[in-house]
């Protein structure tokens, strides 16, 4: 990373800051292309509509496009430490799921953990970003984690095998989330070369780099997963 | 008891139930060794079911060991070893269990403490998986459990953690039959609580397994149907429990011993068929050659002779039969010897009697005696049979006999006959017949006796006959007689000489004789010399000497003829 990756942006936000030049932030859209589908979610019913059969297999509704699920799970951000304002991000344990499953704040965000269902519940991580056990607790508690690392921390409970969540801490607040047609746009980025992520939970990383200029929105693509022909995707 | 039915119920009868005893004799053994083999078969199915059940018992136990080993459980137990009194924490575990149980597809599953105490739990009922009250369930690691009207089968495993022993997991399922490949029942302290015996009540199945008690195979009654019970004793259930395999020996060897039943009832029907057949037959050809006789017997006894039996071994092959017919041979020859004798007997009693009555008269002496051997010599050179010159020589003797009932005074009357004493003496041949009549067996010589005076032109009498209408021998002794009497000599006149007797008989031939008669004892009269006169010997002896055989031929053909005119 040169320094003038780093220094560009914070002049641009120092300026955009003070409102003289506010024309010279730009924008980065794209558009996330998922070849094929990543995850089989599959969860449990509610806890009180118990009968003998398979497990529930979530959106297998034919109607639906499941790669506009797949699509919408795509975290899309910019990597370098900028400034950051830190938020306070819920998440849910709901009907034995981590409710929203994918979290994404800025550093040093807080995010707590309230217990909805009326069985117990673990939250503990072992990610790198932030190691945790928050214990056993029952319902209407609620335990709090903050994030003080950059990194994708995955949630878990010890009690239920199936609940699995991911909090995505970015290091800037310049993130975003794919829209269903995988379209995302982070806006008013200063102009400047950046390393531009693309992160699914199946697939991982997808990393860009980009240059963004003044005047004019930089367009950025991406092909998920990996490897994949583009244009063979393109035809489907 | 005819003989016959004698012979058939002696032969059939024995043989018929010596054979019916020894089918059943047989078909039993059959049965007992056919059931035999298939106790056995049913024992060494048992023993692979049970091998292979205790094969699958070792394999569950190592799926139960890696039950054991789950995270999240493992997690939930110590939450609730933690927090042993919150329901929050139980219902935690029970939806923990409940949702192994559902991806496992078992229907109990239970949580203890380290030391046994009941801590969560789930269990199918009616299709969903419900929490199970614990107060209430305090189940053994291995075995069966009965919750109500459910059985379970159960088995633990330990949870640990580290060196550290969390607690117990009990699974179970609900126990039936399904694996079982033959019908079982379950039993707890000696009761039935289940059964898939098809269509038997449980309550008969228990009382007839109330006989097994303490037996390891054992043979029991159940709806009319044999059925081997055997423990399945390779696994261990506890607490009571049993489970015995109930195989119907009945159902196995059904379709054997119906076949070999068909065999025999089909291979006895024959036989007793044969046996039938052969009985009747064997009984008939006793009975037939006895019956012969019988019938010869019968015959015999009707007409009063005594026929001689044809002892020919081709016809009789049967010895004793022939033995019987040469023995009724003899019997009835000297039978007949008897009675000829006793009849030659009479015979001559009554031949005495008759010429004692000639004698009383010396006119008349002989008269009888020969006029019979003039009537013998007629018929021979008549060439009549042997039984009608008998006839003729015996009715000859006694034509006369009749006179016994008329006055001597009448018959020695040296005067001429008046009217009166012709009617006397006509009557003497009725009288004769009255006589003999009485007297068995002379009724051949009655003829002889009643008609030696009818004439050829009917003017005889006592009755008046004409012609043939009178018997040969009648006729034959009639031309006898009167030569006898106009050739000897009587009170009122002298004898006549033997030509010019003759020579009167041929003059009244067709008037008072038989024409056809008195030429033929003309024949005699010329070839006889009245002093070499000879006495016939009786039985035997046709005399040849009265005739030369060439000369009686033509006098036999010609009296043929004449007969027959």
């Amino acid at each position: 990373m040169n320094i003038h990756a780093v220094t560009r942006p914070i002049i641009a936000v120092f300026m955009g800051m003070i409102g003289l030049t506010p024309l010279q932030a730009s924008d980065i859209e794209g558009v996330v292309t998922v070849m094929h589908r990543l995850t089989k979610p599959k969860v449990t019913t509610s806890a009180m509509s118990y009968a003998r059969g398979p497990a529930v297999e979530l959106h297998s509704d034919p109607l639906k496009d499941v790669l506009a699920l797949e699509r919408a799970r795509v975290v899309v951000y910019l990597e370098g430490s900028f400034p950051s304002t830190p938020l306070t991000g819920t998440m849910e344990q709901k009907d034995r799921q981590f409710l929203p499953e994918t979290l994404v704040l800025p550093v040093g965000s807080t995010v707590s953990f309230p217990n909805l269902d009326p069985i117990f519940h673990n939250v503990f991580s072992f990610s790198k970003p932030k190691e945790f056990d928050l214990g056993n607790y029952p319902k209407d508690h609620t335990r709090t984690v903050t994030f003080s690392k950059p990194g994708v921390v995955y949630v878990n409970c010890h009690l239920h095998p199936n609940m699995a969540a991911a909090i995505v801490i970015t290091p800037n607040d310049w993130s975003a989330r794919a829209d269903s047609l995988g379209r995302f746009k982070l806006s008013g980025v200063p102009p400047g070369a950046y390393t531009i992520v693309a992160w699914h939970k199946a697939a991982g990383f997808v990393r860009n780099n980009i240059t963004v200029s003044a005047d004019h929105t930089t367009t950025v693509n991406f092909l998920i997963p990996l490897g994949e022909d583009a244009t063979v995707v393109a035809q489907r | 008891m005819r003989f016959a039915t004698r012979a058939f119920l002696w032969c059939f009868g024995p043989f018929a139930l010596l054979m019916l005893g020894s089918f059943w004799d047989v078909q039993k053994l059959v049965q007992l060794t056919v059931r035999d083999a298939i106790r056995n078969s049913l024992r060494q199915t048992h023993q692979s079911i049970a091998l292979m059940r205790s094969k699958s018992e070792i394999q569950n136990s190592r799926f139960l060991r890696i039950l054991g080993e789950n995270a999240a459980l493992k997690a939930g137990l110590q939450l609730l070893l933690a927090e042993p009194k919150d329901p929050d924490a139980r219902l935690t575990v029970e939806e923990q269990l409940r949702e192994l149980s559902e991806t496992l597809g078992v229907d109990f599953l239970l949580a203890s403490s380290p030391e046994g105490e009941p801590l969560a739990g789930v269990m199918r009922i009616a299709d969903k998986l419900v929490a199970m009250d614990i107060a209430r369930n305090q189940p053994p690691q291995r075995g069966f459990l009965t919750v109500e009207t459910q059985t379970y089968q159960i088995a633990s495993t330990p949870i640990d953690q580290a060196d550290e022993n969390l607690g117990l997991l009990t699974l179970g399922e609900r126990f039936d039959f399904s694996q079982f490949s033959t019908p079982a029942v379950l039993i707890r302290n000696g009761k039935v609580l289940k059964s898939s015996v098809p269509g038997i009540p449980l309550a008969d199945v228990e009382s007839a397994l109330g006989s097994c008690k303490g037996q390891i195979e054992c043979e029991i009654r159940l709806g009319g149907e044999s059925y081997l019970s055997l423990p399945l004793e390779s696994i261990y259930f506890g607490d009571g429990y049993m489970i015995r395999s109930l195989q119907s020996l009945d159902s196995a060897s059904r379709s054997l011993l119906k076949i070999l039943q068909n065999v025999f009832l089909v291979t006895g029907i024959g036989t007793l068929f044969a046996t039938l057949i052969l009985t009747v037959l064997c009984s008939r050809s006793i009975v037939k050659p006895i019956a012969g006789v019988v019938s010869k017997l019968r015959e015999a006894e009707r007409t009063g002779l005594l026929p001689e039996f044809q002892s020919n071994p081709k016809l009789t092959p049967i010895q004793e039969i022939r033995e019987l017919t040469e023995g009724f041979n003899r019997a009835g020859h000297a039978i007949r010897q008897g009675r000829e004798h006793l009849h030659s007997a009479y015979v001559e009693f009554v031949g005495s009697l008759a010429s004692a009555l000639d004698a009383r008269d010396p006119y008349t002496a002989g008269h009888s005696s020969r006029v019979s051997d003039y009537s013998c010599a007629i018929a021979r050179i008549m060439n009549l049979p042997d039984e009608s010159l008998e006839e003729i020589r015996i009715g000859a003797l006694l034509h006369d006999i009749g006179k016994i009932g008329i006055m001597d005074s009448v018959l020695q009357k040296p005067d001429r006959l008046t009217n009166d004493d012709w009617a006397l003496i006509r009557q003497h041949p009725t009288i004769g017949r009255r006589i003999l009549e009485g007297v068995g067996g002379f009724q051949p010589y009655l003829p002889i006796v009643e008609l030696h005076h009818e004439n050829w032109d009917g003017t005889g009498y006592p009755v008046g006959l004409r012609a043939e209408a009178v018997p040969l021998a009648a006729r034959i002794v009639h031309v006898a007689d009167a030569f006898d009497a106009m050739t000897t000599s009587r009170p009122y006149r002298r004898a006549m000489s033997r030509e010019e007797a003759l020579r009167i008989l041929q003059q009244n031939a067709g008037t008072q004789f038989d024409p056809a008669i008195v030429p033929v004892f003309a024949k005699f009269v010329a070839a006889d010399e009245p002093a070499q006169f000879p006495r016939p010997v009786w039985p035997q002896s046709r005399p040849v000497y009265i005739l030369p055989a060439a000369a009686a031929a033509p006098a036999r053909s010609q009296h043929l003829e004449n007969q027959r005119v």
